[in-house]
């Protein structure tokens, strides 16, 4: 895999997850940020911090993005949800447009 | 696209797309720039049980499925390999199942 094909995002606890840009951009304001002509440092350096997202959240999010993909070449599978993340994740997915 | 796995070390995950067919030398190659170390400089191996993962031999032989956690490791200088170390967030909840366990 290439770099340029990735992209760094980082929760606000330091913690890094490098994934495939294409699955990040199933998030309208990522894609947002990589597309958008010159304004947003995070195209130049392919780093995304969320100061506001915790790892747990950020990972799910990440996890969520793959499974978007694989759902979206047809394999039919749930989504698994932990009940004590359920607020956070959808104040995450709100701001993400997700 | 097949399957996924998340790669882990440290405080860095990997997300790499891969197929069950796959053999672990395939996602060293595809790890090569990401963690900027070639192939034969990193070791892949199941967290749970420390088991390391064979080159040769493809995910499937080995019973990593999708979204299974792997850990990397790497040739330090003295050409030994790293202990498996990856961190874990302690974050909300985690604590709440700590606070829990004193009730």
């Amino acid at each position: 895999m290439r770099k340029e094909d990735t992209v760094k995002l980082i929760s606000a606890e330091g913690f890094e997850f490098v994934v495939d840009k294409e699955a990040a951009m199933v998030s309208q304001t990522i894609h947002n940020m990589l597309t958008s002509p010159g304004s947003f440092a995070e195209r130049q350096h392919g780093e995304v911090t969320f100061p506001e997202i915790s790892t747990t959240i950020l990972e799910k999010i990440c996890q969520y993005f793959y499974w978007h993909l694989q759902f979206a070449s047809g394999k039919e599978t749930e989504f698994p949800i932990e009940p004590e993340l359920t607020l956070e994740l959808m104040m995450a997915a709100n701001y993400l447009h997700t | 696209m097949d399957m996924y796995i998340r790669v882990k070390r440290s405080k860095t995950t990997y997300f790499i797309r891969c197929k069950p067919t796959d053999k672990i030398l395939d996602i060293k190659l595809k790890l090569q720039e990401l963690v900027d170390q070639p192939a034969n400089n990193q070791r892949l191996i199941i967290p749970a049980t420390g088991e390391v993962l064979e080159d040769s031999r493809t995910l499937a032989d080995q019973k990593v499925e999708n979204d299974a956690v792997v850990a990397l490791t790497l040739r330090k200088d003295d050409n030994e390999f790293e202990e498996v170390n990856i961190v874990r967030p302690n974050d909300f909840y985690q604590a709440r199942d700590a606070d829990g366990a004193n009730w």
